[in-house]
């Protein structure tokens, strides 16, 4: 029993190897946390099961099978690093995540016109059946050959980073790729092959899965989260470290089922933190080391010019006006962008001037959700009133683990406490419904009405969106920007850069809960939706599609993705794609945001 | 080998290179002389392709160069060394070397690990240290090592010198030496002058991003009013 789950844990790690090692690498030289990452493994299923379902069944067409499919991958790899990603390697690092992500979008959909939205599983050949008896046990024997490809995939690995001039220039490039340059090596081609090889192993990863899984649509994002888990326990780069990192979750996930199944996320979660808090570069990770000629840096925020007022002003008058007139779909649309707005504007408070970037800010959105529908029985409308303080209680306790980190790292550990929450709220039955949610949370008689209610939500959000650009422009917004410039030099001076970061996590979570609070009531429900990797990625999109380094940017943002999405539902099947190229062609267009780079047009053609 | 004309340079706002010009003919060495900020750095990233000139002509052995790719402008025969030496620090001695290297040129017989540890002889005993486990003056060595690994026509060293022991100092002197006799073209910026003329044929003085004097090494030297601004320091 023991050695059966062992086993399979190890069996299941082989395959998460693969995607993660072929993730790191990418990471590594081209300094892209790419999402598609998951996607190039979606395809790997899709086009395994498609090659192997055509080629007779003996194991010798298995391997001819899955070779073909690691080609087919990494040749859709060279033609993505060629036409898409080689233009934003320059770009701010979440700019390159929010485009990698709508290459998500694209290829999901893709796929659905491609192969059709019913999970496809691979008929099982008699080789793959086959059973070897081990102590007893009656093991898969195609389990067996899994674990040997893990190390045998890492040995291959090894042998090709070490004793390879190829390899060997990976690796100087991994370090200073300007240096690479200048000493005659053509990075465009050097990026593009060792892109083509991170998607090969993608794809086989994938594919490797098919006799155990089926190829389906969700592949992409829960691959693209257990390796983003795995390439951070195992520190960023370290091939070795992510195959450590890969057995143990394999391993803890296999088990996890037996022993608590109703906490298998939680653990992966929890032990990824408790790595992380440990070790904060990960198992065998080396701090990162700076990349030449990139230093970040942020123009300093200043006060809105007179034009700006005015127009937001008359955006305000305009939205408060607007239920005199709105009917009851563009109404409700009105009340989600006004909570949008709140979500986006203390996502950015974080982002921009905190310095932190967050790819879970919707574990603070759910926690006021999920508080707001937890008092509604007791205190009714109350429990707005608890939302962020739940919220911000919440983000007091995450947040003492969290400000410790910096950069993807950072994110990535938001990223798990978000789906520490999301796995929570999804498997405690009992006490939150589950998938089916809590309904009934509706707003008291007083602001049943939807014009009431909205005009309620508009008053909080812009009042708190207001708050958080007011407390920018005080000193301690002012301490907080000196500690995400440079954290050194403001201790120098006196500042607790740790206290000041833990301060604006706070007070971030505690508006982004106000956000969810108002949301359950305008919904009248709470899901574990609430808190899922989807609704931080919205959050990102807003915030980056309006531009981290304006005030004004995270509001635009916000109102333009809503408008957008609920545009996109009503015009098309495929939203998905749609809004996945629009975002692409807007990190093209916009490389600093939307106001972001008005704000340069403005700033151009007049003196510094 | 190399006509530098009106070079203009910028980092956002800073416009540092404010029409630089000068020539280093074949087989010369010329030393860029001048004080931190005066634009010696940017002047090499710009001649190398790390930082694109806003204007201004760089021909190189014949061809013009500027605004070029920088794997372009190495493989075309121009080495790099910068000043912060920029080692590959997870790889070791052989695999920098092996970073760098590119075709010998010309029918020439090509630089080899073993012809550079005989002219940097403390690299021959670690060549399989990790560069990161190395001291400053043989991570110079190396540095150089490997931009001699691409058989360059000519070599840009960006003050290396700097923070170097004095005895290390004297076999940089020594390999630069072995390099010119080797054939390399040398352009040198530095802050050590006394260093700088021992190794140095010709001379430019850059201030604040322009070229305020150029000439031969003697002629420096003979000059009273120079000397004294650049001797007496």
């Amino acid at each position: 029993m023991l050695l059966v789950q062992l086993l399979t844990g190890l069996s299941s790690a082989a395959s998460l190897f693969l995607v993660a090692a072929g993730l790191t690498v990418i990471f590594g030289v081209t300094r892209v946390v790419n999402f598609s990452h998951g996607s190039l493994t979606m395809l790997g299923a899709y086009i395994g099961w498609s090659v192997l379902t055509r080629l007779p069944r003996g194991p010798e067409w298995f391997v001819l099978g899955i070779v073909l499919t690691g080609l087919a991958t990494a040749a859709i790899g060279v033609v993505l690093e060629t036409l898409l990603l080689r233009r934003i390697y320059r770009a701010p690092e979440l700019l390159q995540l929010l485009f990698t992500f709508g290459i998500v979008l694209v290829v999901q959909d893709a796929a659905l016109w491609i192969w059709g939205a019913n999970d496809l599983p691979l008929p099982r050949a008699p080789w793959l059946r086959a059973f070897v008896v081990i102590a007893g046990e009656r093991v898969p024997q195609y389990d067996l050959i899994l674990i040997a490809v893990g190390p045998l995939v890492l040995g291959a690995l090894w042998l090709l980073f070490t004793r390879t001039r190829w390899g060997i220039l990976v690796r100087a490039a991994t370090q200073d790729r300007d240096m690479v340059a200048a000493l005659g090596v053509d990075q465009k081609r050097l990026f593009t092959s060792v892109f083509a090889l991170g998607a090969g192993l993608a794809g086989i990863g994938g594919a490797l899965a098919l006799p155990d899984a089926s190829a389906n649509l969700q592949i992409d994002l829960n691959i693209i989260t257990d390796a983003f888990v795995v390439v951070v326990v195992g520190g960023l780069g370290s091939l070795p470290g992510a195959f450590l990192a890969s057995v143990m979750i394999g391993v803890l996930q296999s088990f996890g089922i037996v022993l608590i199944p109703q906490g298998t996320l939680v653990i992966v979660f929890v032990i990824m933190a408790g790595v992380l808090v440990v070790r904060p570069n990960g198992l065998l990770g080396t701090a990162p080391s700076a990349v030449h000629g990139e230093a970040a840096s942020f123009a300093p925020i200043r006060p809105a010019v007179p034009l700006l007022r005015w127009i937001g002003g008359a955006g305000l008058a305009i939205a408060a006006l607007a239920p005199l007139v709105a009917g009851p779909f563009a109404l409700s649309v009105l009340t989600e962008m006004a909570i949008a707005v709140l979500f986006a504007a203390s996502l950015h408070f974080m982002m921009g001037p905190g310095g932190m970037a967050s790819f879970g800010h919707a574990a603070w959105f759910g926690i006021g959700a999920y508080a707001a529908a937890f008092a509604v029985k007791g205190a009714g409308m109350g429990g707005l009133v608890l939302a962020p303080i739940v919220a911000g209680l919440a983000a007091a306790l995450f947040g003492w683990f969290v400000v410790r980190l910096s950069g993807v790292y950072l994110a990535m550990l938001t990223l798990a406490f978000a789906q520490i929450v999301w796995a929570a709220m999804f498997q405690a039955v009992d006490l939150t419904g589950g998938d089916n949610g809590i309904l009934g949370v509706w707003p008291a008689p007083w602001a049943a009405d939807r014009r009431v209610f909205y005009w309620l939500t508009l008053a909080l959000c812009v009042g708190g969106a207001l708050l958080l650009r007011r407390i920018l422009y005080a000193p301690f917004g002012y301490a907080l920007r000196a500690a995400r410039d440079s954290a050194l030099r403001a201790e120098a001076i006196g500042l607790d850069a740790g206290r000041l970061r833990l301060a604006a996590f706070v007070i971030a979570g505690a508006a982004a809960g106000l956000a969810g609070g108002l949301s359950a009531f305008s919904k009248g429900s709470v899901f574990p939706g609430f808190v899922s990797i989807a609704r931080s990625v919205d959050g990102l999109l807003m915030v980056l599609l309006g531009g981290v380094q304006t005030i004004a940017g995270p509001i635009i943002g916000a109102i333009a993705y809503t408008g957008l999405f609920d545009l996109l539902l009503l015009v098309t099947d495929f939203w998905r794609a749609a809004l996945g190229m629009a975002i692409v062609v807007l990190v093209l267009a916009f490389p600093h945001g939307i106001a972001g780079t008005l704000h340069r047009a403005w700033l151009r053609g007049r003196p510094a | 080998m190399l006509i530098v004309q009106d070079l203009h340079a910028q980092y956002g706002r800073a416009h540092i290179l404010q029409g630089v010009s000068f020539a280093v003919p074949p087989g010369a060495a010329l030393v860029l002389l001048g004080r931190n900020g005066a634009g010696k750095s940017t002047t090499f990233k710009s001649l190398i392709g790390l930082i694109r000139p806003t204007a201004g002509r760089i021909t190189f052995a014949g061809h013009q160069i500027a605004g070029h790719e920088p794997h372009r402008i190495a493989q075309s025969g121009l080495g790099y060394v910068p000043e912060e030496r920029r080692i590959f620090t997870d790889l070791t001695v052989m695999e920098n070397l092996e970073v760098g290297r590119l075709p010998s040129r010309d029918g020439q017989p090509g630089w080899t690990p073993e012809r550079l540890f005989s002219l940097f002889p403390n690299l021959a005993t670690m060549r399989s240290r990790p560069g990161g486990r190395m001291s400053g003056g043989e991570q110079q060595m190396l540095a150089i090592a490997r931009t001699l690994m691409g058989n360059p026509r000519m070599v840009l060293l960006d003050e290396p010198s700097e923070g170097l022991a004095p005895v290390i100092v004297e076999q940089m002197a020594h390999a630069i030496r072995a390099m010119r006799e080797a054939g390399v073209t040398v352009l040198l910026a530095e802050q050590n002058l006394h260093f700088a003329l021992a190794v140095a044929d010709h001379a430019a003085i850059i201030e604040t991003g322009r070229i305020t004097w150029s000439g031969t090494v003697a002629a420096l030297r003979a000059d009273p009013a120079l000397s004294e601004a650049w001797l007496a320091r």
